[in-house]
């Protein structure tokens, strides 16, 4: 395992247990401390008589600990991790105890068991009429829908910015009622564009056709081919049975960790966890939920490799995907087949665009770009002098500057279009989170 | 919609009016389509089948023909989208290094003080970087130029640190400009002021004449609040030569400038006011000689008498000519005002005595016993050692303007002897100061402190780590206070004092080799 003190950071679930964590990482506030090839574990001296177990899986980075706390991980969770990252040699490598093989006893089976659950039969007709309730109750709401959108284009956009949020609220509250929250989710965001801004015309135009052609789809969607159809019920919030999903067949490869976004909304955390396959030259997306107090399944933090095997939805452009079998690698740093230069980046788009064109962001991994100021804003410019210009570029441009220097690097980025947002740089053989 | 979309794969290369075709769809949405149809002429060669097709369909209505067509269009404006080119816009490259870069221990030091946001440990961690020579690990540049942003004093240091990469990337944001790489004179001329304090300060030490001559320079162009600021910094190395320009300060529009200049007048010895008070003093302090009672021998009285008309440009100049306190006379008051604002050796003259002798005779009456803080003063005034030190040894009273005049040992023994009687002021005096205390007065200090949790809370020994040496770590359990309500709030101090000095031993280790 070789995760750097700034990824391991990044795994906390705030700012007050990384401090707490940072804390933790010294070796005298553990009364022992051992690692083997599965696990990593200590003893830590906490306010109660007996001192916590804090224990973690190193294969697939879980954590588990005898502390109270409901953070997950715990400070004490991050303070052992760091303290390894600082200072391996200061671990045993004695035997591992029995709450520590007990509990790898138990993640093994509980895997064996989830293995087990997909031989449960399935009842058809009962699952076939549920859908069937579904479909009619999705065609009112589209139905709904379509006439809203109509009514905008007819009176214009031109008072959007005093329509309020209740206005796109409600309606994205009616497609929740009728059973289709991705449709609900791309209003609700038209919820927030901020209308105070240049260019909101473009943007508000933009998501309205968007979640039109989705609309319009679904109508259509007989016509349509079955990876089509698929991609449209994805984006109406259809949900896909991950069960089933996993019994296909995944992509092997070494994936590395580009990027992690995070979004907060009421009690559930989304974790858009973004991936590059080394040997296979792809990209995925694999979504994680945690609801508020719950543990969290997955553990990915940017700049981590692991050797996995990754099963994309049915979509004609494969990104989002869920991790079937995951075992964590060491750091590999030459890859091969990243795109030149910004024109691949946009033929690669146009064929995207042409099979889906309502499509959300994608990651690239480009090769030496470099940033550029032209007409006071920043560019990422490419061996041929071609450049796109940088989403939130006061986010990221300082570090990128401080850690290039000026000179070109090789760049991962999320992105679409004409813009595009850079998550992480390599320097010295070495992927740095921005 | 795939039909569509496939056709769109060939458009790419052709984007003809692409914005102008983008914006009609934004005028008509805009307006509505109740106001505005979308003109199909303006539409490029490439979408006219697709467009042709839309309009044909005659069962839609015109806001689902424009959904269709705004759709097609919004997909070949993304398909189309290519980078931009653009010949010459370069960026050219920061420099090569000159200094080595920190070490991986030193870079985890700085990482783990900028994780407990303690100013001072990081003006401590600079300090050491700095005396070694030595540049931080780029990425966490940006980092340290938005911390200096919001604390001038550690802009210098902070630049000092960040090497030419620094340099280099503060052009590109003119809230980091506090580079070192200008020459002192030219920050002098083109710095902030911050800038310009901080390079004048270090300037007056080194070469009092330039510091001046620079201000001197500027002075017409400086405004009020700058020409105060700036004045203030001639009080390091003050001397004779600054009289002329102090002189005609004297006569500037504002009154806090001239304020400010009367009392950098006061601190210099041949200044026509302290030549004033001087002679006022003269004639106010005689000496007589009077037997003793029994008439065998003789000692020397001081008489504190003023003289019957006094110069009124003493008043003008600040001098109070009404006591505040009954107890004191008001020309006993004068006296005292006067006393502490002329050179101490300027009584060894005119009494003709050392200044041992004349303590004495201070000491020996009871007006002069009540003079004789004036004299203190005035050797805080004119940093005068050989008087401060005579002071401190001959008098009970405690002298904190006195104890930067102290040398090392003596300061020490005179601040540990009169701590408990003043433990509050000694604590805010000495917590002024910059270089490190010593154990036995930072033990001290932390019994005081440990008794007065509220007043002196984290806050405190965050912001004066610096003035701990490592060694109190084994100490903090003697400083333990021995009511039960405090005990428990010293240990958690204490464990905080621990992990702040922990942090300072982490620094000066990574900076040993």
């Amino acid at each position: 395992m070789t995760l750097s003190e700034e990824q391991i950071l990044a795994l906390a679930p705030d700012e007050a247990s990384r401090k707490s964590g940072k804390d933790l990482a010294n070796p005298s506030k553990w009364v022992m401390k051992a690692v083997n090839d599965a696990a990593l574990w200590g003893e830590c001296q906490g306010s109660g008589s007996k001192p916590y177990q804090t224990q973690i899986d190193i294969a697939n980075i879980a954590f588990k600990c005898s502390c109270p706390s409901r953070k997950f991980p715990c400070k004490h969770g991050l303070g052992l991790l760091l303290l390894y990252a600082r200072q391996k040699n200061s671990f045993s490598s004695a035997g591992a105890p029995a709450w520590v093989t007990e509990w790898l006893a138990k993640r093994t089976e509980k895997q064996e068991k989830q293995e087990e659950k997909k031989d449960k039969p399935v009842d058809e007709a009962a699952q076939a009429k549920r859908q069937q309730a579904r479909q009619l109750k999705v065609n009112d709401g589209i139905d709904e829908l379509k006439v809203w959108l109509k009514d905008i284009v007819r009176n214009g956009i031109l008072n959007m910015p005093e329509k309020g949020d209740t206005y796109f609220l409600n309606v994205a509250k009616r497609m929740v009622d009728a059973q289709a929250p991705g449709l609900a989710g791309m209003i609700r965001s038209l919820a927030e564009i901020n209308f105070y801004t240049e260019g909101w015309q473009t943007k508000f135009m933009d998501q309205l056709l968007r979640i039109y052609m989705i609309a319009e789809g679904y109508g259509n969607i007989n016509s349509l081919n079955d990876s089509l159809q698929q991609d449209i019920r994805t984006w109406i919030g259809f949900t896909q049975n991950q069960e089933e999903l996993k019994e296909k067949d995944g992509i092997v490869d070494t994936w590395l960790v580009l990027g992690k976004q995070t979004i907060e909304e009421d009690a559930v955390t989304t974790e858009r966890n973004w991936l590059y396959g080394i040997d296979t030259n792809s990209y995925a997306l694999v979504l994680q939920f945690i609801i508020r107090g719950q543990g969290a399944q997955l553990t990915l933090t940017p700049g981590l490799f692991m050797q996995a095997e990754l099963v994309f939805f049915p979509s004609l452009s494969p990104l989002r995907a869920i991790i079937r079998q995951q075992i964590n690698t060491n750091a590999i740093s030459t890859f091969k087949g990243w795109f030149a230069n910004w024109n691949e980046v946009a033929q690669s788009e146009t064929m995207l665009n042409a099979v889906l064109p309502f499509r959300s962001e994608r990651p690239f991994v480009l090769q030496q770009l470099k940033p550029v100021n032209y007409n006071g804003q920043w560019w990422l410019q490419d061996a041929q002098q071609k450049m796109m210009q940088l989403k939130n570029d006061y986010k990221t441009i300082w570090k990128i500057l401080a850690i290039s220097g000026g000179e070109p690097v090789d760049m991962a980025v999320i992105g679409r279009e004409d813009s595009y947002e850079p998550v992480g740089i390599w320097h010295n053989d070495e992927y740095k989170i921005l | 919609m795939h039909r569509v979309a496939e056709k769109i794969i060939f458009f790419t290369a052709v984007i003809k009016n692409l914005m102008e075709l983008w914006n009609e769809i934004i005028h008509t949405a805009m307006l509505g389509t109740d106001k505005k149809a979308i003109s199909v002429d303006t539409l490029a060669d490439d979408l006219s089948e697709a467009a042709t097709l839309i309009n044909s369909n005659t069962n839609t209505d015109k806001e689902e023909k424009f959904l269709q067509l705004a759709s097609v269009i919004f997909n070949y404006r993304q398909s189309g989208a290519l980078p931009l080119y653009k010949e010459e816009i370069n960026l050219q490259p920061a420099s090569t290094e000159e200094k080595e870069y920190c070490s991986i221990e030193a870079m985890q030091a700085l990482q783990d003080i900028l994780s407990e946001e303690s100013i001072p440990l990081l003006k401590f961690w600079l300090r050491h970087c700095n005396g070694r020579q030595r540049i931080v690990n780029p990425a966490i540049i940006p980092n340290l130029f938005s911390i200096a942003m919001q604390n001038k004093s550690l802009q210098l240091p902070v630049a000092n640190c960040c090497g030419k990469r620094g340099e280099w990337l503060a052009r590109f944001n003119d809230a980091w400009n506090f580079s070192v790489s200008e020459l002192p004179e030219q920050i002098w001329q083109t710095g902030t002021t911050e800038q310009r304090k901080s390079i004048l300060k270090d300037t007056r030490k080194i070469n009092p004449q330039l510091a001046r001559e620079w201000l001197i320079q500027t002075w017409p162009q400086e405004d009020a609040a700058a020409r105060i600021s700036l004045l203030e910094l001639l009080n390091e190395n003050i001397g004779e030569e600054d009289i002329p320009f102090l002189e005609q300060v004297l006569s500037d529009k504002s009154k806090k400038v001239k304020e400010e200049a009367l009392n950098l007048l006061k601190q210099i010895p041949s200044s026509p006011i302290v030549q004033l008070y001087q002679r006022v003093i003269q004639q106010a302090i005689s000496m007589k000689k009077e037997k003793t009672l029994l008439g065998l021998s003789s000692k020397t009285v001081l008489n504190f008498t003023l003289a019957g008309t006094i110069n009124e440009e003493v008043f003008k100049s600040g001098i109070q000519k009404l006591s505040s306190q009954k107890d004191t006379s008001d020309e006993r008051f004068i006296i005292y005002q006067l006393l502490s604002q002329v050179p101490p050796s300027f009584l060894e003259t005119h009494l003709g005595a050392t200044p041992l002798e004349i303590i004495r005779w201070f000491s020996n009456s009871e007006d002069g016993e009540k003079l004789l803080p004036a004299i203190g003063l005035a050797a805080g005034r004119f940093k005068d050692k050989t008087w401060a030190n005579h002071i401190i040894n001959d008098d009970h009273r405690i002298y904190l303007d006195l104890i930067p005049l102290l040398p090392y040992n003596t300061r020490e023994k005179y601040l540990l002897a009169h701590f408990d009687n003043a433990a509050e002021t000694i604590v805010n005096v000495i917590s002024r100061e910059e270089n490190e205390w010593s154990a036995e007065l930072t033990k001290q200090v932390f019994k005081y402190t440990a008794k007065n949790p509220y007043q002196y809370n984290r806050s405190f020994y965050n912001m004066h780590i610096h003035l701990f040496p490592v060694q109190i770590v084994g100490e903090l359990e003697r400083c333990t206070p021995p009511e039960d309500n405090l005990r428990g709030m010293w240990n958690n101090t204490s464990d905080y004092i621990i992990k702040l000095i922990s942090l300072k031993i982490q620094t000066i280790k990574a900076f040993i080799n």
